[in-house]
């Protein structure tokens, strides 16, 4: 059995003025208690009802009219639609096109009283025309222009209960709950409620005048040691916590943290590179031919003349340009035109994070190494719901003499199980310029099917030898946008770098849920 | 990506195979690198990934590679009858678009969707393969209506012929102007005084390439048996390859290849070159090299059955390794590991059993890193929000929105001027968080660590990681972006100094220049109202930008 709660300072105060004043009124007991407020009042007086320490004595509910936005509307004119017209007709108009030639009210107002007046049967339509059923005088509506609009004319409202009853009809009729703004009457319910201190209350009230129990414990109380003796009033646990805006990481970026983790974990050093990349280290040392459509005016982001990124070593470069003319040294024949320095040279913001790769290959890199970098890439596509200006790219490359086709279908098992939390994925032959063979992975998602997740392939030997490297290379990269849109359960990718701070704070944090929504099991 | 329509009862019916539903085709097209891009009812849209692979961009090509993967190699385009066409090029072409194929095919007569199909192959391969037209376009004619030897020379503008879909005759010169084809393709020939034209030795014009046919001779009708089909372009290998491919297209529907032999004048550097050329590219890799790729061993006889199910127009194997012939139509073999990838087509990925690299390696953080992440917690941990904007940004922003004194780095060709720049400062970027952001509770504390690109005196351009934060709220000044600031430098045992700075962006007399270890490594200040209001901000604010790499101290 769980203890009594303690009253609660408001719950004594109600309880306090019920004992001394008898069955009071919501009205007095708000006015006249030592209650700081309503809201004080209303709280106190729900948790005393219902644990049965405070009764309802009484409860009336009282219903007042008053004049809506179309009944001011009416005022205004001096009459109701229905009104006016009943005079119309009484004064030889025969239709209601005749009726709504009168721009009193408007068209649609005319045929809604027309509607009413038949309704009410005032109005009789024959072969001849319309027609009164009586004088417009003996109509109920004439009674609502005399009993409400002419009272209410400077404000205020009327108790419903002194009305007759056809003329409560017609309110009734005309106080819709919704669309108050389009309304001719409102009506609104006052309740008067009677309360009264029960006998398991004043128990109660007793009980903890006798008792000294402590609320907020303070330093002084800590102090004197006054504690000892009294009894802490019992809290209630499960109201809602205040909200505080905590300081946080982006989503996104957490996202990006839980991949590089993932990837350090599994043995990877982490690369970094530059935004803007000569064209070189994107794509020539990646044996991508210049012609390529994808080096395209209309695919790359060419930087302003002038600016420059340090060229490669001559020899390096030269040794490149050959493998492009005509393989150089590597067996094979090459690309077969005229390789340009000049634009080898030309500065443009990076478009794949491989240029990351090549970097690191012509480094001297670790052999056995591997390594991994989230690059930031840019492609030319105009931003919508599916393209931002610039995305995030995991890239990286695995080096070593007994590297083969099979090890890469094992790294990208890993990638699925790992870093992508799939249960199911699948290997495709796939085309790049750099690599040979290629291979596509797609990974299922239990919402979305099969999802790209990622390309990857042994560096050709065109891309490796002139680097100085002789020792074959996995290569392999994947965009990440979509992946973290998958996982933050987002559907436009601008809302990835979204300025709206309310937005953002609504964006769920789980970067231990990656692709597939597998929980880290080690979370 | 090329993608290509194609109906999949006439797919299905040349690779022989019945129709294995999509599930099942979607593995098949593996072989071609291709997926489903959509299904509805006959009509399939494909997607080929091989963008080195022409030939795949059409039904035939398709089928063909599952044809020969099911039925092994079909020696395409071997043993030709000697030619007893040909094509006189005159000089003069040199400069304009040098170079012709072509061939005749008789015995299919083609219906009127597959004559539809045998077009839009053409136009496809002139639109990506050729460039447009421009390397290579093509065009197919009626063998009969033509009196051989055909000439192929460079003709005055003033040239005359009635152009296909019109009844009067017109120069060549209306043609570009007047003519929707001739605008569209008039740039090919822009700057040159002579202009291609194919004719025959009656005079008769065939088309004046790579514009317009002709009306007379240059109209194919479904039920036609006999065509002549040429390829001009400025390129010789996609001239070549392209007619190639539709010679082997044209062979696999059931016609017979008739070969043409071009003559070519001083100073080309051939003489006569009979096309349907045959690449014929040969490649050779010892069993060794093989199986370091494959990681798997394997014999010769399985590789020279794996390569004849890709069409190689003949695989040998000796001691020295395996030769192979690619088949005619392709010439993306530059390298024997493309040979090798065709063995891993054949045999399919999922014959290889994945293998976990067993060497040992150290898992490590790119420093920069690991100093950006231990100052992002110390800020989330000061109660700040992280922020992520991206790099491209407009000069409205950073310069006049802003009034940052450095100027960022501009695109030559953007897209838009909103992503006119790459951003040198990450402040921007804060502060429209903040102009979006009046509805969002208040104070806002955000940051956002990121990279810049900046230029030295060199004019090298440099990729820097900066560190931003602002603070923003009705009672937000000078001392909020300070300490934080402080507490950050103080967690890191930093030595933190200001010295007076003006700064546009900054109230005077509130900005200062950050001095860590002696080092000025950023600013600080109460953002200037005239920025608060440029950005449409109502409230105070107060912000610092400091180089990421300060704080390591």
């Amino acid at each position: 059995m769980t203890e009594e709660r303690d009253l609660h300072p408001l719950e004594e105060k109600l309880l306090v003025y019920l004992e001394e004043h008898g069955e009071s009124s919501d009205k007095e007991i708000i006015e006249r208690s030592d209650l700081p407020d309503e809201g004080s009042f209303r709280r106190a007086a729900e948790w005393l009802l219902s644990r049965e320490l405070v009764r309802e004595a009484s409860r009336d509910e009282e219903e007042f009219v008053e004049l809506g936005p179309l009944g001011i509307a009416n005022l205004e004119a001096g009459v109701t639609p229905e009104l006016a017209m009943l005079r119309e007709v009484a004064g030889g108009a025969g239709s209601l096109q005749d009726i709504q030639k009168n721009t009193v009210f408007d068209r649609g107002r005319w045929g809604s009283a027309f509607g009413s007046l038949m309704k009410t049967g005032h109005l009789i339509k024959d072969a001849s025309g319309i027609h009164l059923s009586c004088g417009p005088q003996e109509t109920v509506f004439q009674k609502v222009w005399d009993l409400v609009y002419e009272p209410l004319a400077d404000g205020g409202e009327l108790k419903m209960a002194r009305l007759p009853e056809d003329v409560v009809l017609i309110i009734n009729d005309r106080s819709p709950k919704r669309g108050k703004s389009r309304a001719e009457f409102t009506v609104n319910v006052v309740v008067t409620r009677v309360l009264d201190i029960t006998e398991k209350g004043s128990v109660a009230l007793r009980a903890a005048k006798e008792s000294v129990t402590i609320g907020a414990i303070t330093p002084e109380i800590l102090a004197d040691g006054s504690w000892r003796h009294a009894k802490f009033r019992r809290y209630q646990l499960d109201i809602p916590p205040s909200q505080i805006h905590t300081g946080r990481l982006h989503p996104y970026r957490q996202f990006l943290d839980t991949v590089r983790k993932r990837f350090m974990a599994l043995g990877f050093t982490e690369m970094r590179g530059s935004l803007a990349e000569n064209e070189f280290w994107n794509n020539d040392a990646l044996f991508m031919p210049q012609f390529h459509p994808a080096r395209d005016i209309h695919d790359v982001y060419f930087l302003s003349d002038g600016i420059k990124v340090p060229p490669p070593e001559r020899e390096l470069e030269e040794r490149v340009a050959e493998v492009h003319e005509n393989g150089g040294n590597t067996g094979g024949r090459g690309w077969g035109y005229s390789f340009s320095r000049e634009q080898s040279l030309q500065t443009i913001l990076r478009s794949q994070g491989t240029a990351l790769s090549a970097r690191t290959l012509a480094s001297n890199p670790d052999i056995p190494g591997k390594y991994f970098g989230i690059a930031r890439c840019f492609r030319y596509d105009q931003v919508d719901s599916t393209h931002l200006p610039d995305f995030f790219q995991v890239e990286g490359i695995v080096l070593g003499e007994q590297i083969n086709l099979r090890h890469l279908l094992g790294l990208l098992k890993l990638f699925a199980e790992e870093i992508a939390g799939a249960s199911d994925y699948k290997f495709l032959p796939g085309y790049f310029p750099f690599t040979e063979p290629s291979v596509e992975m797609h990974i299922f998602h239990p919402v979305l099917g099969w999802v790209e997740g990622g390309g990857a392939g042994l560096f050709r030997p065109e891309v490796c030898l002139p680097l100085g490297i002789d020792v074959p290379v996995i290569a392999w990269g994947l965009g990440l946008d979509r992946m973290a849109m998958l996982a933050m359960g987002i559907e436009d990718i601008r809302d990835l770098i979204t300025p709206d701070l309310t937005k953002l704070r609504g964006i769920r944090v789980q970067p231990d849920r990656l692709l597939t929504g597998k929980e880290d099991e080690n979370a | 990506m090329p993608k290509i329509e194609v109906s999949r009862q006439d797919l299905f019916s040349q690779a022989c195979i019945d129709d294995p539903g999509d599930e099942k085709l979607a593995d098949i097209l593996s072989l071609v690198k291709g997926e489903i891009d959509s299904s509805e009812g006959d009509c399939l849209k494909l997607e080929l990934n091989d963008t080195n692979r022409p030939d795949l961009w059409c039904v035939e090509g398709v089928a063909r590679a599952i044809r020969c993967w099911n039925a092994g190699a079909q020696r395409h385009l071997e043993e030709l009858p000697e030619p007893d066409m040909e094509i006189f090029v005159d000089s003069g072409l040199e400069k304009v678009r040098p170079y012709v194929a072509a061939f005749a095919a008789c015995g299919w007569a083609p219906g009127q969707k597959e004559l539809d199909a045998l077009i839009d192959v053409q136009e496809k391969l002139a639109a990506s393969f050729g460039k447009n037209r421009k390397t290579a376009g093509a065009g197919f004619y009626r063998l009969d209506d033509i009196e051989f030897p055909v000439r192929y020379r460079a003709a005055s503008p003033e040239t005359s012929f009635i152009p296909l879909g019109f009844e009067k005759e017109m120069t060549l010169s209306e043609i570009l102007e007047e003519t929707e084809t001739g605008r569209t393709y008039a740039h090919l020939l822009e700057g040159k005084d002579l202009w291609p034209l194919l004719e025959d030795i009656g005079g008769n014009v065939l088309s004046f390439p790579p514009v317009l046919n002709s009306q007379t001779t240059g109209r194919v009708s479904a039920g036609d048996s006999r065509l002549f089909c040429e390829v001009t372009g400025t390129e010789w290998e996609t001239v070549q390859l392209s007619a190639t491919i539709l010679a082997c297209n044209l062979q696999d529907r059931g016609a017979e290849i008739f070969p043409i032999r071009i003559n070519y004048p001083e100073p080309y550097p051939v003489k006569t070159v009979v096309t349907p050329i045959l690449f014929s590219d040969l490649m050779t890799a010892s069993m060794e090299s093989i199986r370091e790729v494959l990681g798997a061993p394997i014999s010769p006889e399985s590789v020279q059955k794996a390569l004849q199910r890709m069409d190689y127009a003949s695989v040998e194997f000796d001691r020295i390794g395996i030769t192979g012939i690619m088949p005619p139509y392709r010439r993306d073999g530059i390298h024997a590991v493309d040979m090798i990838e065709d063995i891993v087509i054949s045999l399919g990925l999922s014959s290889f059993e994945p293998l976990l690299p067993e060497q040992f390696t150290l898992g490590k953080c790119a420093p920069i890193e690991d100093l950006a992440d231990a100052a992002r917690i110390l800020l989330a941990g000061a109660g700040c929000e992280e922020i992520l904007r991206p790099v491209l940004t407009s000069r409205a922003k950073i310069k006049d929105a802003t009034r940052t004194p450095n100027n960022p780095v501009s695109i030559a060709n953007p897209m838009t001027a909103e992503y006119g720049v790459v951003r040198n400062t990450l402040l921007p970027g804060l502060l429209e968080v903040e102009s979006t952001s009046a509805h969002a509770a208040y104070p806002h504390r955000i940051f956002e660590t990121g990279e810049v690109l900046t230029v030295g005196e060199d004019g090298n351009c440099r990729t820097e990681i900066l560190l931003a934060c602002l603070v923003c709220g009705n009672k937000a000044d000078f001392g909020d972006a300070h300490s934080i600031i402080g507490s950050l430098c103080h967690s890191r045992a930093i030595g933190l100094s200001l010295a007076d700075a003006d700064d546009d962006r900054f109230i005077p007399g509130r900005c200062a220049v950050i001095t860590i270890d002696g080092r000025d490594s950023g600013v600080i200040g109460e953002l200037h109202p005239a920025v608060l209001d440029n950005w449409g901000i109502s409230r105070p604010a107060s912000a610092f930008e400091i180089a990421l790499s300060a704080l390591k101290g």
